[in-house]
């Protein structure tokens, strides 16, 4: 082995600074003076440079926990089995071997493979089709005004809706905004029968956890505008019958029946629905206040005429002659009762 | 013309008509029974009637009439209407099958006529009936129903009715010799006994009357009239009608004659007498120094008082225009509302919204649970309610409004520089709007498991910390506005703060007409 070729095994313990004070100061004597190994210590430097800037990648851990449970000792060691010493000379040999293996990949790789050279053909309009309207663009802002019309009624997925503001949009009550964040301002304006906007009505109303403080405000705006005639929706019904039955705010839940008592009676499933909520809310809601208002919704709906079912009945009549229920919830069971016409 | 378009529509009715169908047919059926047997019967629309005699078998004759509006409506009613005959010697089923959905083409009802052994026991269940009959029966009757007119005559077995509207009439020609219990909600009760009959008479009714035209001893205990005719013993006779009369009356007596057992009304206002129960009290005007009102269930409402008023009510709704006096309420349940009350207030209700349209001295409003509503509030004002929202649209005075869950909304009249304040709710938020002048000390606190939803707002410069506590966040908001002031704390649990500053019109309250 030439002077040079002990040089080069000395060069990855220089670069960890792992050789001895004298062996270090002769190789670095012998790299001032061979040109060979000056270029060969530079590459080695650099080598190691472009290394410690390479990402650190975690070792997943099931890769881990397997290597560990390899090489985990058992708690006795047989009496065969000879202890491992630990070896710094030879890891950082290793390492060195490592470096030296990228290196020289990297630099064959790098004059080894020419660049893909791409073709150049000319491009040609086969057909044209023609668009009615242009494209709207997305917009990035801070706030954005959409028409209720533009918005699509299924809401998917649970968006995290928060700050819901209510407005009118005009002075003759014809349109209504509803503004929200989202992952940004959004207000959308349009009338209140826009499925679009009886859909996000509903979503709000509908929504637990996050929108609690402000459902009760929701309530209340519902309230004043499907109180209206022609504007009662059987999708908002459906709504505060959820709420009086699932919200846990005694508070939120008197704004619901109240809501449901001024709405205009609705038909079908939706109908069906509210009156179980009421039949729900009069049984065994524990706020009295939610009891009256539940009885006096299910009167009004026995004295429009609406066919009360058998449950209905039966629960206003074990309402009228329970003895340790308010008495004015009694009272209004017993006048429901005396409108219906079986 | 007119003579032409009146033959036209003659003509169309008179073809409707001739389309009209109606189909009666009758079926007769006999079953054996023991004379200690039970027959059950059951009928949803229609009439039944019972009757004892001697025979030791069960004589069932059931018309069915349906009406229809042709004859295929018909033929469909027949074929969804049956009567179904089971069970045994011992028990007896006689049912009417009505199909679970209407048909909106016809309709049906079935009438059935049934001879027992008198010594049987009977039990029938009914819908909307025209009529229920029970007569000259030994064993047990039990009924329940939905309406119509249920007669019980010469029953003399415990007998046990339950029923929601119609009437109910017992007749007895002979002593009543066992217990009678009768339930019903807006039904009216009459029994018809013997002048020497003997019983324990048990009444009960919130709305309705109890008369009698027996000598009835005895004594109120709430609702419940408990005395006894005649000798004390013999069987009891219960008799509740939650809106309905209940009149006992002895056979050669005419009604006019009853004497009315009442307790459920008083008024001074009549000098102290009982007035008749009667579901609405109306008076326009009082011109009373105290006006003193008890009703066990009662709605009042009166246009003005011009003195002080106190009112006890079991239940209903209490609707009083202006007060010139001091104003206690005191209602087992129902809504209150009031309009312009100008001495200071007490008024509280078990369950239902209170809402008064000015306070000028302030007081007090309570609820077990509902919503209270001020409009203006010109003096003191302690407010509380068990579960709801407690909104003051305009206040000259300090409020203390307290809310078991419900949302708090003040509003502090701009003509007040500085007023203390406190509003805590354990489930909701607290909204404050003041004057750009307005000073005060604010102390407001969130206590809330989401402190990303819920907030303290303020168009103020305040000192906000947040800190854990047990779990939660609290979030405390402290400051001087304005230079400071009186105290306003506010406390919101699972709910925001909100404090804002607004130029406020100052609300302008009118002066009543004496």
């Amino acid at each position: 082995m030439s002077e040079c070729d002990f040089m080069r095994e000395s060069m990855p313990m220089l670069l960890t600074e792992s050789l001895d004070p004298v062996r270090r100061e002769h190789t670095h004597q012998h790299i001032e003076h061979c040109t060979a190994c000056s270029d060969d210590w530079t590459a080695y430097q650099e080598t190691w440079r472009v290394l410690e800037e390479l990402p650190v990648v975690e070792v997943p851990a099931r890769v881990k926990d397997r290597f560990l449970a390899q090489i985990a000792p058992p708690a006795t060691l047989p009496s065969n089995v000879v202890p491992f010493t630990r070896r710094p000379a030879l890891k950082w040999i290793a390492q060195a071997a490592a470096v030296v293996v990228i290196a020289g990949g990297s630099y064959f790789t790098g004059h080894r493979t020419k660049p893909v050279e791409i073709q150049r053909t000319p491009a040609q309009v086969t057909s044209v089709t023609p668009i009615g309207a242009p494209q709207s663009q997305f917009s990035i802002a801070e706030s954005r005004v959409l028409p209720a019309s533009l918005i699509n009624p299924n809401i998917e997925g649970r968006p995290d809706i928060e700050n819901v503001q209510f407005e009118r949009a005009s002075t003759n009550d014809e349109q209504i905004t509803l503004a929200f964040d989202i992952t940004s301002r959004v207000t959308v304006t349009g009338r209140p029968t826009d499925k679009s906007m009886v859909r996000l009505m509903r979503y709000v109303l509908e929504n637990e956890d996050r929108l609690g403080p402000s459902r009760s405000r929701a309530i209340d705006w519902v309230k004043t505008t499907y109180s209206r005639p022609g504007n009662a929706d059987p999708e908002i019904a459906t709504a505060l019958a959820n709420v009086l039955r699932n919200d846990e705010h005694q508070g939120v839940r008197i704004k619901a029946v109240e809501t449901l008592k001024t709405l205009q009676p609705s038909v079908g499933v939706s109908a069906a629905d509210t009156r179980d909520a009421l039949i729900e809310a009069l049984k065994s809601d524990p706020n009295p206040a939610v009891r009256i208002k539940a009885v006096e919704a299910l009167a009004n709906l026995a004295r429009t005429g609406a066919p009360l079912d058998t449950e209905t009945l039966n629960t206003l009549r074990l309402k009228a002659g329970q003895d340790d229920e308010n008495v004015y919830v009694r009272m209004k069971a017993a006048e429901a009762l005396s409108n219906v016409k079986p | 013309m007119r003579i032409r378009a009146l033959t036209a529509v003659l003509a169309t009715f008179a073809s409707a008509a001739a389309f009209a169908a109606v189909s009666v047919d009758n079926a007769t059926r006999e079953l054996p029974i023991d004379p200690t047997g039970t027959v059950l019967v059951s009928n949803a629309y229609g009439s039944i009637d019972v009757v004892g005699t001697d025979e030791n078998k069960v004589s069932v004759t059931v018309q069915r009439i349906i009406n229809g509006a042709d004859d295929a409506a018909v033929a469909a009613g027949k074929d969804s209407i049956d009567t179904l005959f089971e069970g045994d010697p011992r028990v007896r089923l006689i049912k009417t099958i009505y199909p679970s959905v209407r048909d909106p083409r016809w309709s049906a009802i079935v009438n059935c006529t049934i001879r027992v052994p008198r010594t049987v026991s009977v039990k029938i269940v009914g819908g909307a009936m025209d009529h229920i009959r029970v007569a000259q029966i030994l064993g047990n009757v039990t009924i329940n129903a939905f309406s119509g007119t249920i007669i019980l005559s010469n029953v003399g077995g415990a007998s046990a009715v339950d029923t929601v509207n119609g009437r109910v009439i017992f007749d007895y020609p002979q002593r009543p010799t066992a217990n009678v219990r009768v339930h019903a909600v807006n039904a009216d009760i009459d029994v018809y006994a013997p002048r020497d009959s003997a019983f324990q008479w048990v009444a009960e009714t919130l709305t309705g009357e109890l008369l009698s035209t027996f000598d009835i001893r005895g004594l109120f205990t709430g609702n419940i009239y408990k005395g006894h005719a005649n000798s004390a013993g013999g069987p009891t006779l219960t008799t509740s009608s939650l809106a309905g009369r209940v009149s006992l009356l002895a056979k050669g007596t005419p009604p006019t004659q009853a004497r009315r057992f009442a307790q459920t009304v008083r008024s001074n206002e009549r000098g102290g007498g009982a007035m008749p129960a009667t579901r609405k009290i109306q008076i326009p005007f009082i011109y009373q120094q105290l006006w003193g009102f008890e009703a066990n269930v009662a709605d009042v409402a009166v246009g003005e008082i011009h003195g002080s008023a106190h009112i006890e009510t079991g239940a209903g709704e209490v609707d009083i225009g202006v007060v010139w006096g001091n104003l206690i309420v005191n209602s087992g349940g129902g809504p209150l509302k009031f309009g312009d009350l100008l001495k200071p207030v007490d008024v509280h209700t078990d369950a239902g919204d209170v809402t008064i349209r000015v306070a000028r001295q302030g007081g007090s409003a309570s609820t077990d649970g509902g919503i209270i509503r001020v409009l203006y509030a010109g003096g003191p004002m302690t407010l509380r309610s068990g579960g709801g929202d407690i909104v003051v649209q305009q206040t000259a005075a300090p409020i203390d409004a307290v809310t078991t869950s419900g949302d708090i909304s003040l509003t502090v009249s701009p003509t007040v520089k500085t007023q203390k304040m406190t509003a805590k709710t354990s489930q909701g938020n607290v909204a404050l709007v003041v004057s750009p002048t307005f000073a005060a000390d604010i102390d407001a606190l969130v206590i809330t498991g989401d402190a990303d939803a819920n907030t303290i707002r303020s168009d103020f410069n305040l000192t906000i910390r947040r800190e854990a506590y047990n779990g939660k966040t609290r979030i405390r908001a402290t400051g001087k506005i304005n230079g400071g002031g009186e105290r306003i704390e506010l406390v919101a649990e699972d709910g925001s703060i909100n404090i804002s500053s607004q130029v406020i019109a100052p609300m302008v309250i009118s002066n009543p007409r004496q």
